[in-house]
């Protein structure tokens, strides 16, 4: 066990790009953490995914020692975070197992939006924040004026701030020792009841979930009696110790202040929530730490493989993603257009992204997914209440007193000179505006209550494209308000698509009714005969596009009695064919499914 | 009974839109080709024909003697019943009056002449060697020598053309009093000069109304459209080209000629070096998923008369498995089904490729 004092936890802060995973393989550096030879370029990020997308997706851990300038060892763990609003709530949980944080900061672009919100949240949880500059090596640095900036927007003070460059491994040193100097060494009572916090964990084939915890008070060994306090789930610690880059260190404890992890044959990684207490089974602790939430899926979409007969393989790759996934949850739902499949709840858009993508990836499966809904909740007219994710669940018009939409407040941080462009936007999208402040000469933050409809819808998109990718959105669930929804329904040569079903506000629902039969009509291939594409609501057509009928598709000539020509082609028009789903009377390409599903604006 | 196909891989030279197997060639050449398809005529067991086409390439470069040898061969070994149908093709530039002299005198009753437009423009773009006068002058001399059933080629969906433009190549054609045409539609075919040209094509659409212009314009010549892009006079039928489309058998001979003979599909591979030294014919390729039913009804409803209910009975079984994919094309006016059989309306012809997928 390492001695309290010379332990330091913390996480960096970094705008995407802005060099956290480059700085954090230099400092593994310094401590000899790991061996050069088996560096690999951001080794803190692991997933494939992650080192190609540049972000981090799921917190991950390290510990380290480092022999400062004054003669000690000290035992550094570094907490990474995930940097997006989707996952906000593992970054709070992260921030609360440091005692410090470092807030990179790019010497030539300064502080970004998004580095601000995380920021705040470090500061919230009463972390030290220790400013570095990075980048100083790119010929547009302007260190002083980023100083300048971290002073006048956060307020702390940032002019002694290390200058350095993580790509050329300037100055790290200066980043070592102001970790040591600066954070403060973790608090907590070894001998009270253990308390820990779950800030992440993951499945392992052999040992079960592996849990990554900081420990606050008390302590952990193999044999010990552990309680999840908000599942109730009891285990007894098989193994506990620390993460370290290229593994796991077993020990034969963890105690008060300490980063580590613990297996204890745990199958379900949901009996392991991040942000729950563990605690002792037999010395429970008065009171879990604060904070924990259970994660709440926001969107949810259908999720289907283009093979049908590769149901069960999606299946086995759901559950295990799910391994590590508390937050993806998944049912089986069957649709008359694509087949069998699952209803999966995310907690927002980049999640679905990203589960979307590891399944096609990481498990080789082609998919094709349906608009992604929220969460309605439906009072009938019998006065219960009816949560609906699926426009299939929709109750009948007349079975609907109160139909009501889930809003979020959503804070949207921008240079000013695009606050024109966004209250528009954001007021064509039904969001109320709440306040607006400046947060510097520059840079704006606004203020809204929003349907989440109208997010997951194009939002993110339209705010990237009317803003230069410059404004940064962040937001969390509000409540519940009455809405005047309606479901529209699509239908092809008169035959209704149940995937492409969707529920929206009567005011939208003209036009994206009139979008999507466009897309539609675009993307079906010409068929045999006419095919009227038309949106609904209830039986009342309000959209209609025509798919031309196909006028010619012929071989004119058979050569000298050589039909194998003929038949080669019309085998390779047959293969086409099996990407095409048949609905009714009507083939549909996958594409056209995908094509609805990226409504970009235009 | 047997139909006698001839290959004759020569052309003086390449059209621009051409990927059959052709080459110009010297009069050795044609002197070892023409022994060599006699040798491999003579090595087949005997049994009567009603039908001799010579295809190409171009036949008529062979001249009339080579083409008379290769005839004799073929009675010899294939008895001819009296009124056999005899194709050459001809290309107006290389039809002199010996040479249609010579093929009356062997026995040719009827030729298929290469027109393709009456445009000069469409003639060079195609890299044909003749002018439309030539081949008026041709068939002209055709006439003269006394062949009374002439088949004539045009095309359409050649690039910039419009449905008026071709109807006016189809009004100069039929001032030629043909007994029988054929239109095709031009297909791009990879490696030809044509396509590597990337020409603009008139869309899908213009060469349907084409395609439609020039149905109804034949039918009130009183033409009859017995299959997708052949027309003819009462009577006039191409026999030989029927056997491809009634599963009829007939025997190719020569390098690239195929066969469906007792059953089964080979052809001769496209290397004339190959034929000359004797090699012998190799099945054609078996493509998947392409069983006899498929194959049956990809080329019953390239006809007028379509798939008959009771030649399918007899060979597969129940009819009901045509009908309840052609009949719901019917309200589309794609098809048309009745107590006889089915088959597809010239609408219907046009998207053909499609409508037989539905059966694969």
């Amino acid at each position: 066990m390492n001695e309290q004092t010379k332990i330091r936890n913390f996480s960096i802060i970094a705008h995407i790009d802005h060099g956290k995973s480059t700085l954090a393989d230099r400092i593994l550096e310094q401590c000899e953490a790991v061996a050069q030879r088996e560096m690999e370029e951001q080794l803190l990020d692991n997933m494939d995914l992650e080192r190609e997308r540049g972000i981090t997706i799921k917190a991950r851990a390290v510990s380290m020692d480092y022999h400062a300038d004054d003669g000690e060892t000290y035992h550094l763990n570094l907490i990474d975070t995930p940097g997006h609003v989707d996952f906000n709530y593992e970054v709070s949980r992260s921030l609360a197992a440091c005692e410090g944080a470092l807030l990179v900061v790019d010497a030539a672009q300064g502080i970004e939006a998004q580095t601000l919100g995380n920021t705040y949240l470090a500061l919230e949880h009463d972390l030290e924040v220790v400013p570095i500059i990075n980048k100083i090596d790119l010929p547009a640095a302007e260190p002083q004026r980023a100083k300048q900036e971290i002073e006048d927007i956060i307020g702390i003070p940032a002019m002694d701030s290390p200058e350095i460059s993580a790509k050329l491994g300037t100055n790290i040193h200066d980043v070592m020792e102001r970790i040591v100097s600066d954070i403060p060494a973790p608090g907590g009572d070894p001998e009270a009841p253990l308390r820990a916090l779950i800030f992440d964990s993951q499945y392992d084939p052999y040992k079960g979930v592996i849990v990554y915890m900081r420990l606050i008070d008390g302590r952990v060994e193999p044999g010990s009696r552990v309680r999840m306090m908000a599942t109730g789930a009891e285990f007894q610690v098989i193994e506990c110790g620390a993460m370290q880059p290229l593994g796991l260190l077993p020990k034969k404890g963890l105690s008060a202040g300490e980063v580590g992890y613990f297996t204890a044959s745990i199958k379900n990684v949901a009996d392991t929530r991040v942000g729950d207490t563990v605690t002792e089974a037999a010395r429970a602790a008065a009171e879990p730490l604060p904070g924990y939430r259970k994660a709440q899926a926001m969107v949810y979409c259908g999720i289907y493989t283009e093979d049908g007969s590769k149901y069960p393989d999606l299946r086995d790759a759901l559950e295990k993603l799910q391994l590590n996934d508390a937050a993806l949850s998944f049912e089986p739902e069957s649709s008359i257009a694509l087949g069998f499949g699952f209803r999966c709840g995310f907690l927002g858009m980049l999640h679905m992204e990203i589960i979307q993508e590891r399944l096609e990836r990481e498990f080789d499966l082609d998919l094709v997914t349906t608009l992604p809904s929220v969460v309605y909740k439906i009072i009938k007219t019998d006065g219960a209440e009816v949560s609906v994710d699926n426009p299939h669940d929709y109750p009948d018009p007349g079975q609907i007193a109160e139909a009501r939409e889930p809003f979020v407040k959503a804070a949207i941080i921008t240079p000013q000179e695009y606050v024109g462009n966004i209250m528009p936007m954001c007021q064509d999208r039904r969001s109320v505006f709440k306040d607006m402040k400046y947060l510097d000469s520059t840079l704006v933050e606004l203020h809204y209550e929003m349907p989440i409809n109208e997010i997951i819808y194009d939002f993110f998109d339209a705010l990237k494209a009317r803003t230069k990718g410059y404004a940064s959105l962040d937001y969390e669930f509000c409540d519940y308000r009455p809405s005047d929804l309606v479901k529209v329904d699509l239908l092809l040569n008169g035959d209704q698509v149940d995937a492409l079903s969707f529920i929206v506000h009567r005011e939208k629902a003209y036009g994206r009714a009139r979008r999507i039969c466009e897309k539609l009509k675009e993307n079906i291939p010409r068929q045999l005969f006419e095919v009227p594409v038309q949106a609904a609501i209830g039986g009342k057509i309000i959209a209609r596009e025509t798919v031309k009928a196909m006028r010619k598709d012929v071989l004119a000539k058979c050569y000298g009695g050589d039909i194998t020509r003929k038949k080669k082609l019309l085998e390779k028009q047959k293969e086409g064919k099996k990407k095409m789903r048949t609905l009714g009377t009507v083939q549909l390409p996958t594409e056209a499914f995908m094509a609805v599903l990226k409504l970009d604006e235009e | 009974m047997l139909g006698i196909y001839l290959h004759i891989p020569f052309c003086a030279s390449k059209c621009s839109y051409c990927d059959f197997y052709s080459f110009p060639g010297t009069a050795a050449q044609m002197d070892a080709y023409t022994a060599a398809l006699c040798k491999k005529i003579a090595a087949f067991p005997s049994e009567p024909a009603d039908t001799v086409y010579f295809g190409g390439g171009t036949p008529s470069l062979l001249g009339g003697a080579r083409l008379a040898a290769v005839l004799d061969a073929v009675r010899a070994r294939f008895p001819l019943v009296p009124d056999a149908e005899i194709t050459v093709e001809c290309n107006p530039d290389s039809m002199d009056a010996a040479l249609l002299e010579g093929l009356r005198a062997a026995g040719v009753n009827r030729l298929s002449i290469g027109i393709q437009s009456a445009h000069e423009d469409e003639l060079r773009l195609l890299g044909r060697r003749h002018t439309f006068p030539q081949a008026r002058e041709a068939v002209g001399q055709a006439r003269a020598c006394g062949f009374d059933n002439l088949a004539l080629d045009l095309m359409y969906g050649l690039p910039g053309q419009t449905a008026e433009k071709f109807l006016q190549s189809v009004e100069a054609v039929l001032a030629l009093h043909p007994e029988h045409l054929s239109c095709y539609g031009l297909k791009l075919e990879e490696g030809t000069p044509l396509h590597r040209a990337q020409p603009v094509l008139p869309d899908d659409d213009a060469q349907a109304e084409t395609y439609l212009a020039l149905c109804g314009r034949l039918a009130s010549e009183g033409f009859e459209h017995y299959e997708i892009s052949n027309f003819c006079r009462p009577g006039r039928r191409a026999r030989h080209n029927a056997k491809y489309w009634d599963l009829s058998e007939y025997l190719g001979f020569g390098a690239a000629a195929h066969s469906f003979y007792r059953g089964r599909r080979f052809a001769y591979p496209r290397d004339a070096a190959a034929f000359l030294r004797g090699e012998p014919p190799v099945p054609e390729e078996t493509v998947d998923g392409f069983d006899a039913r498929a194959e049956y009804l990809m080329l019953r409803l390239r006809t007028a008369d379509g798939v008959s209910r009771a030649d399918y009975e007899r060979r597969f079984g129940d009819f009901s498995a045509v009908e309840r994919v052609l009949r719901p094309l019917q309200p589309h006016g794609l098809a048309c089904c009745g107590a006889e059989g089915c088959r597809l309306t010239e609408r219907g012809f046009l998207v053909s490729n499609a409508v037989i997928g539905l059966f694969l």
